[in-house]
C-alpha cells in the first residue's frame, strides 16, 4: 500500500478530513514531511507503526504504555533507536504481529523494512480504532 | 566520490597505530569542560520544532540554568526536510518556518549558544535522506552561515561499516577474510601453529583465524577496556634487507567477524590496505594476489589486520571537522561524536571530538509535547542509567580537557519511570564522571525549587562536572568482589559504588551509589590511603590530603557539613538507587 493510500484509510477509518491532512497531521505531529515528501512510496512496516503510534498519542491522546521491556523480545527492536518506541507501543497493544523465524522456539522479528499486503493494513488500521478496548 | 569503497587513508596520523600519541593530533584542540545545555531528542524526539525549543530558551533564562552553565541549546535529528533541495539541506518549513538562522539569532540573543545535529551516512536517523556523507564541504558552509556552536554527529546509514540502518553486509569492509596461512617467498606458515594473536577480538577456529578487527561497542556486551581489536602476526627472519613477496590464503564473508578488507603490514609500515576478491563461501579458501613487502635484516613482523571499522570511521568524522575550519576557520564549535561506542571511539575521538558517545542510546522511549517519555533505571540493553553508568564508570583514563569526554548520553531526569533517588543518582554520576550535561526534557514542567530544578540546579554537584583540574572519578571500590574496580566491567547491579574525583582547590569528591534496587543496610567506607593509592597522581597536593589530621567534610546533595578527624569515609546505608557524595577537604 502507498504512504498516501495508507494515509486516506486511516481518515476514512478515523473520520478525520484528508483535505489538508498532511499539513495538520505534520502540525500536529503524527505526521512527518517524508510522510507528504513520498506519498507514492510503499508504506514500511516501521511507518505504519510510527503513524498510528502517534495517531494514537496526539490525537486520541491515548498515553504511552510506559513499560515496553517485553517488546525487547523482537530481535530486530534495537536496530531502529528512532522508531523502537512506535514498534513497541504497537506490538505490545497487539495492532501489529511479529514473524517467529523459527520452526522451533522462537525468535521474533519485526521485518521493520517489510511491508505489509494491503488487507493486513487495513486490519492494523482497524485495530488500533478498537484500541482503549485492547487488553494489554 | 567513490560510492564502492572506503576511501584511501594516506594520513598516518588516522591510522590504528597513531592513536594513542598525541604527538599525532590531527586538529589543534582546544581544552574544554563537558558541554553543558538542552537536545531536544529525549525530549520531543522528532517531533520537535521552533516554538518547543523557544520555549525551552526562555525556560532555561526563566530557571537561570544558564547562569549555571546550561548554554547549548542543540536541535537534534527531525529538524531537517528529508530531501536535499538544491544538494543543500533545508529546514522542515513546518517544524522551522523562520529557518535555522533565525532560531540560532534568537538562541544567541538570549546569551545562549546553537547546535546542529547530522549523521556521517548517507540519511539520518530518522531516514531523512540528508546525511552529511558526500556532502560535508556545502553542509559545513551551511552550518557556519546559520552559526552554530555545536555539533552532534551520528552514525546511521554509514557506508563503511555494518551501523544501525546501514547493509549488514558492510561488515565486509570492517573485518579481515578467515585466514588459513600465508606464504613468504615459498615459505608457508601456519596462522594456527605459527601465528600469534595479538588483543581481544580474534579466536581460532578449526584450522584457520578469523574474527580479526574490532569489537562492535554498540551494545552493552563487551568491557571497553584493553585492546578491543586484534591481529594475527608472524616472525618472519631476514639474513638481509631484501623485498618479499606474500600470498595469503583467505576466506570472505560479508559478516561481523569475517569480511573482505585486508591490511598487511611489517612493523609500522602497511603494504596493502584492500578489498580481497570473493570467495566461494568463509571456509573455502583461496590464495590472495602476491603482496610485495619489505623485510630488514633481521626479525621482522608481519601483521595480518583489518582496522578499517575505526580508520573508517574516524576519517569521516575528519572530514566534517576539516569542512567545519575550512569555512568557520576558527569559530568554536562543540563537536560531539555520535556513533554509539561502536568502533570504541574511547581510542581514536579525541583527535576529532570533543565527546564520544559510549553505547547505543540510554531510552528509546523519547517524550512528546505533552507526553514526558520514559526512562529506566536497570535494563539489559544500553536503555538505563546504570547500563551507560557501568560502562562509563571504567574509562576514566581515556578523558581529559585535551582529550575530551566520555559521553553517556543526554540526562533522562525528569522523564516517566524514574523517582527522585534515581534522578539524584543520576546526576550525582554524570557530574562524577565528568559527563557531558545536556538536559533531556521539557523544561516547562520544572519550577524553581521543585524536585527536578534541585537536582539539575545542584551547583555543588555542577562544580564536580565543571572542575577545572578535568579528572573523571574512578572507582575505587566496589562491593561486588573484584580485583581492579577501577577496570573491571561489572553489569551486575546489587552492590554500592564509590568513587573518587580530585578537584582544582586540593579537595576531592567521594561518591557512594546503590546500583540495587534495594535498600543496603551495610556500612561501606574507604580510607585516605586508599584513595591516595588509587587517584593520588592526578591530586593537586596528595601529600597535604595523606598528612592532614583534620577534613572538612561537605554532602554535596543535603548540604550538611562538618569537620571530622577520622582519615576514612564512608557510609552505614544506602537506600535504593540512592547515593552520597561529599566533598573532603584537609584542613591541617
Amino acid at each position: 500500500m502507498r504512504t498516501d493510500d495508507f494515509i486516506r484509510e486511516l481518515c476514512k477509518a478515523t473520520g478525520e478530513e484528508y483535505q489538508d491532512v498532511y499539513i495538520r497531521g505534520r502540525r500536529a505531529g503524527w505526521l512527518e514531511a517524508e510522510d507528504e515528501l513520498y506519498p507514492n512510496r510503499d508504506i514500511s512496516r516501521k511507518n505504519v507503526a510510527r503513524i498510528l503510534h502517534m495517531y494514537l498519542l496526539k490525537v486520541r491522546m491515548v498515553p504511552d504504555l510506559p513499560d515496553i521491556s517485553r517488546a525487547s523480545a523482537l530481535k530486530d527492536l534495537y536496530d531502529c533507536r528512532i522508531c523502537a518506541n512506535h514498534v513497541a507501543q504497537v506490538y505490545l497493544r497487539g495492532l501489529m504481529d511479529a514473524k517467529n523465524l523459527m520452526k522451533e522456539g522462537e525468535f521474533l522479528w519485526f521485518d521493520l523494512d517489510g511491508v505489509d499486503e494491503d488487507a493486513v493494513v487495513l486490519s492494523q488500521i482497524a485495530e488500533m480504532k478498537d484500541v482503549s478496548c485492547k487488553a494489554i | 566520490m567513490d560510492n564502492s569503497r572506503p576511501s584511501v587513508i594516506d594520513d598516518k596520523r588516522l591510522r590504528f597505530d597513531s592513536f594513542g600519541g598525541s604527538s599525532t593530533e590531527i586538529f589543534e584542540k582546544k581544552e574544554r569542560l563537558p558541554a553543558m545545555g538542552w537536545n531536544s531528542w529525549n525530549a520531543f524526539g522528532s517531533g520537535n520544532n521552533e516554538e518547543l525549543t523557544e520555549a525551552m530558551v526562555a525556560k532555561i533564562k526563566e530557571l537561570g540554568l544558564d547562569k549555571l552553565g546550561y548554554k547549548y541549546i542543540v536541535l537534534d535529528d527531525g529538524c531537517y526536510k528529508p530531501e536535499r533541495v538544491n544538494g543543500r539541506l533545508q529546514a522542515d518549513e513546518v517544524k522551522f518556518p523562520s529557518g535555522f538562522r533565525a532560531l540560532a539569532d534568537h538562541v544567541h540573543s538570549q546569551g545562549l549558544k546553537f547546535g546542529m545535529y547530522n549523521d556521517i551516512g548517507t540519511k539520518l536517523c530518522s531516514g531523512a535522506e540528508v546525511g552529511i556523507y558526500g556532502y560535508e564541504k556545502v553542509d559545513c558552509e551551511d552550518y557556519i552561515n546559520w552559526d552554530i556552536d555545536f555539533i552532534k554527529v551520528d552514525n546511521c546509514y554509514y557506508m563503511w561499516d555494518n551501523a544501525t540502518f546501514a547493509e549488514p553486509s558492510n561488515a565486509k569492509f570492517s573485518y579481515a577474510p578467515n585466514i588459513k596461512s600465508i606464504t613468504v617467498d615459498g615459505r608457508n606458515l601456519s596462522a594456527v601453529k605459527d601465528g600469534t594473536l595479538t588483543g581481544t577480538r580474534a579466536e581460532v577456529k578449526d584450522n584457520y583465524v578469523t574474527f580479526l578487527g574490532t569489537y562492535d561497542g554498540t551494545a552493552p556486551d563487551h568491557t571497553p577496556v584493553g585492546v578491543r581489536s586484534s591481529e594475527l602476526h608472524f616472525e618472519i627472519d631476514s639474513d638481509r634487507d631484501k623485498e618479499a613477496e606474500l600470498k595469503v590464503a583467505y576466506a570472505t564473508g560479508e559478516e561481523e567477524g569475517v569480511g573482505r578488507w585486508l591490511q598487511v603490514a611489517v612493523g609500522d609500515r602497511i603494504f596493502f590496505d584492500d578489498m580481497l576478491p570473493v570467495t566461494p563461501d568463509s571456509e573455502t579458501f583461496s590464495d590472495s594476489q602476491i603482496i610485495k613487502i619489505d623485510l630488514k635484516a633481521g626479525s621482522n613482523t608481519v601483521r595480518i589486520m583489518n582496522h578499517r571499522r575505526q580508520e573508517n570511521t574516524l576519517h569521516s568524522y575528519c572530514e566534517i571537522k576539516k569542512e567545519l575550519i575550512n569555512a568557520g576557520g576558527d569559530k568554536d564549535i562543540v563537536f560531539s561524536i555520535c556513533e554509539w561506542g561502536k568502533t570504541q571511539p574511547q581510542d581514536w575521538g579525541h583527535k576529532v571530538g570533543d565527546s564520544w558517545r559510549i553505547l547505543n542510546d540510554i531510552t528509546f522511549q523519547v517524550g512528546a509535547d505533552g507526553n514526558n517519555g520514559n526512562a529506566a533505571w536497570e535494563s539489559d540493553y544500553t536503555t538505563s542509567i546504570t547500563s551507560q553508568y557501568n560502562k562509563c564508570v571504567i574509562m576514566d583514563e581515556f578523558a581529559s580537557p585535551l582529550k575530551g569526554w566520555n559521553d553517556p548520553d543526554m540526562l533522562v531526569i525528569g522523564m516517566d519511570r524514574l523517582n527522585f533517588e534515581m534522578n539524584k543518582s543520576h546526576m550525582a554520576m554524570w557530574c562524577m564522571m565528568n559527563s557531558p550535561l545536556m538536559l533531556g526534557m521539557d523544561l516547562r514542567r520544572v519550577d524553581k525549587g521543585d524536585d527536578i530544578y534541585k537536582i539539575i540546579a545542584n551547583e555543588d554537584l555542577i562544580a564536580l562536572d565543571q572542575d577545572p583540574l578535568g579528572v573523571q572519578a574512578k572507582r575505587i571500590y566496589t562491593t561486588y568482589e573484584c580485583d581492579a574496580p577501577d577496570k573491571t566491567y561489572i553489569r551486575d547491579n546489587d552492590r554500592i559504588d564509590v568513587l573518587a574525583k580530585p578537584l582544582a582547590d586540593g579537595s576531592i569528591a567521594i561518591g557512594f551509589f546503590n546500583l540495587s534496587t534495594e535498600d543496603k543496610a551495610e556500612p561501606v567506607s574507604v580510607t585516605k590511603d586508599r584513595i591516595i593509592d588509587a587517584i593520588g597522581s592526578k591530586m593537586t597536593d596528595a601529600g597535604k590530603f595523606k598528612a592532614a589530621t583534620v577534613y572538612h567534610i561537605k554532602d554535596l546533595i543535603s548540604k550538611e557539613e562538618k569537620d571530622c578527624d577520622a582519615g576514612c569515609f564512608g557510609i552505614v546505608s544506602l537506600g535504593l538507587c540512592d547515593c552520597k557524595v561529599i566533598k573532603v577537604t584537609p584542613l591541617r
